[in-house]
């Protein structure tokens, strides 16, 4: 499996160099994606002037947010080794269920905090039938989660109904996602917060370390003691939070209920997660790497639209991109016996 | 002797697995797919009894014709335990293709198609066998390719055929019994490819990877050629995809018809018996997943369930029978 520490088994070696080594290795794929996110912000200032402004800045940040927010999710799980293609379905159930319980132009009633918590709750609620369909019925991941993008867009498509667009009336709502504190949008600092709250539950935690551990060989880390089928359950349920999160932040922005709210979103999130360098097969990656890998994708759709290239190509680039961070991350390992479904 | 170990080893575990189980799964992918259409036309019939008279089943059979088309090369693709996520949106490019090269190459423009599908198909076949990366995530990242290029051809609108449209439009006005024939087209290569994975060493390849890759390669089968093959089917029949789109509405646009097959593909695939781990498909019983999925419509208005809500049962639909053909089969690991 993708596992760097090989070089750590023999005993013999000598310590020192074997850690100048890794770290070495391990510095070197962040320091490249560093590289290239500064290249990209050199060509796309010297394209369009307006790419380096403060308000672009702005602009990137707001734009960086949901990806960062989603990205937590999608790493952890990734991690695992499973995949969550639900994101877009959860955004659209929990962002329309927030609309439709704060205040807005169908009904007077607001339920204000509640609103919020409740599509929290639906976010969880649709990540744990994930997570326990995944271990229990043991049904593949990418399968379940494939299902639940649907079964969220349709549970949307039901809370949105016939009647008319719902609208947030409270302008306080509204115009919080893109209110400056410190001189960035909320949106931003939120998705801060989740990336900090990421890195530290995945290094620090039992939590975290045990992710790492059923990614790298799930029959070593369930003989070992952990919880495997728990800790799969959590990781799923967090990430319809986080999906949720973002689906409420979504709303806001648009200011108004819609069932499609997370359009496009898993194709800027699971890009984002492997190009920072996150394996697909699992255990190898981590939080901050999907920041980086976030940011990439989003200072090159922005800067592709301010050099003027056509908003159409977005989802072809990242699907490219796609494309060939997984397929540089697999080519040491194509070995004809590996099986690759 | 050494070579055959892997065969071995799986028959001796499908032997100690509970009889009963084995025969439940037999019996639903042999039958269940055909009950389940039946139950669902009946249910629809007993509440509607207009569905029957007022040439009901036409309309289903027309709806069903796109869907079936990406179905049976979904099921081609489920079969060898890949999964192809950027048909639907193969067929899409391929009729905003077919629209704009109609005007200009006349009746040979949809073999142009069919083989730019097909090349499409065996791109994404080449990267899954050779480089071994994920077929979701191969097929998710040309999904994205694909939208960006019928967005970009069509300049994101809809595209009318302007000139030659009626050869093509003829398949879908000729009716046989109230269907048209772009669904007996479908018909016909679901015989086609059933004759083709039943009797043919490269349909027998194809399951046996399906079954039990590492066991096929130690057979000497050419598990990485015969899995180009298999993406290349899913290709060449969203390219007939593509032509069933332009037949019935002679135009093709990002956002219209055909722009969400993906969905109901799976699922009719599914509830044709196909199983999504790979080994294990029926071609004809994926017509009766396609009619099925095709009635989940008429069957929502007839309950009063909201139409709109579609895509849920289909997700629901996908989520269960996957863990009903599971259930119980496999303890190991499950990413």
């Amino acid at each position: 499996m993708a596992n760097n520490n090989s070089g750590t088994i023999s005993p013999s070696a000598n310590t020192a160099s074997i850690s100048n080594r890794i770290n070495w290795r391990r510095l070197a794929e962040p320091s490249a994606l560093i590289a290239t996110l500064f290249a990209l912000i050199i060509i796309f200032s010297i394209l369009n002037p307006r790419f380096a402004s403060v308000e672009n800045l702005r602009n990137l940040m707001d734009q960086a947010a949901l990806p960062l927010i989603i990205g937590v999710g999608a790493t952890l799980v990734i991690l695992l080794g499973s995949i969550d293609l639900s994101i877009e379905g959860i955004m659209g159930s929990a962002g329309l269920a927030f609309v439709l319980l704060s205040a807005n132009s169908r009904s007077e009633s607001d339920f204000g905090l509640l609103a919020l918590l409740a599509a929290l709750l639906t976010g969880i609620i649709f990540g744990l039938l994930n997570g326990l369909i995944v271990t229990k019925v043991k049904v593949p991941s990418f399968v379940v989660t494939l299902g639940m993008w649907f079964v969220g867009l349709g549970f949307a498509t039901v809370l949105y109904g016939t009647e008319t667009i719902p609208v947030l009336t409270n302008p306080e709502v509204s115009s919080w996602s893109s209110t400056l504190t410190f001189g960035a949008p909320n949106s931003f600092w939120a998705a801060v917060f989740v990336v900090i709250l990421g890195v530290i539950t995945l290094i620090l935690t039992k939590t975290g370390r045990s992710i790492m551990a059923i990614g790298n060989n799930e029959v070593i880390a369930r003989n070992s003691g952990i919880r495997v089928d728990r800790i799969k359950i959590t990781v799923f349920a967090l990430a319809g939070l986080l999906s949720a999160v973002a689906g409420i932040i979504a709303a806001i922005k648009l200011g108004s209920g819609s069932p499609s709210v997370g359009l496009g979103s898993l194709f800027i999130t699971i890009p984002a997660v492997v190009i920072g360098g996150t394996a697909l097969a699992g255990g190898k990656g981590g939080v901050l790497r999907t920041a980086l890998g976030v940011l990439l994708l989003t200072v090159l759709n922005n800067g592709l639209i301010l050099a003027g290239v056509s908003p159409s190509f977005q989802s072809g680039l990242a699907g490219a991109i796609l494309i060939a961070a997984i397929v540089f991350a697999a080519w040491s390992q194509r070995d004809r016996l590996r099986i690759a479904k | 002797m050494k070579t055959s170990t892997p065969t071995e080893a799986r028959a001796v575990i499908d032997n100690t697995t509970p009889p009963k189980k084995i025969q439940f799964r037999k019996l639903w992918q042999t039958f269940g797919p055909a009950t389940i259409f039946l139950a669902v036309f009946l249910m629809i019939s007993a509440f509607n009894p207009n569905f029957l008279t007022s040439g009901g089943m036409g309309i289903v059979a027309t709806l069903s014709a796109p869907i079936l088309m990406v179905a049976l090369g979904q099921a081609i693709v489920l079969n060898v335990g890949s999964i192809d996520l950027s048909n639907a949106s193969m067929s899409l490019l391929g009729a905003i293709l077919l629209a704009l090269a109609l005007p200009n190459f006349g009746v040979t423009s949809p073999i142009i198609i069919l083989l730019v599908t097909t090349a499409f198909g065996i791109f994404n076949g080449f990267f899954v066998a050779y480089t071994k990366v994920p077929s979701f995530a191969l097929t998710l990242g040309t999904l994205g390719i694909f939208q960006s290029g019928a967005l970009v051809f069509s300049n994101a609108t809809a595209v009318y055929v302007s000139d030659n449209k009626d050869f093509l439009g003829h398949l879908h006005t000729t009716k046989l019994a109230g269907a048209p024939t772009t669904f007996f087209i479908g018909l016909a290569m679901a015989v086609i490819l059933w004759f083709v994975l039943r009797y043919t060493k490269v349909g027998r390849g194809m399951t046996a990877i399906g079954l039990n890759e590492t066991g096929a390669v130690y057979s000497g089968l050419k598990n990485r050629g015969l899995k180009v093959v298999a993406f290349g089917i899913s290709g060449f029949m969203s390219g007939l995809g593509s032509l069933v789109i332009i037949a019935q509405s002679g135009s093709a646009s990002p956002n219209g018809l055909g722009s969400d097959l993906l969905l109901p593909g799976i699922a009719a695939a599914i509830v044709g018996g196909t199983s999504i781990l790979g080994g294990a498909t029926n071609p004809i019983n994926v017509v009766f997943g396609a009619l099925t999925v095709s009635m989940i419509p008429i069957a929502n208005a007839v309950l009063g369930v909201n139409a709109q809500a579609q895509s849920l049962v289909y997700g629901l639909a996908i989520i269960s029978i996957a863990a009903l053909m599971l259930n119980g089969s496999r303890s190991g690991i499950v990413k």
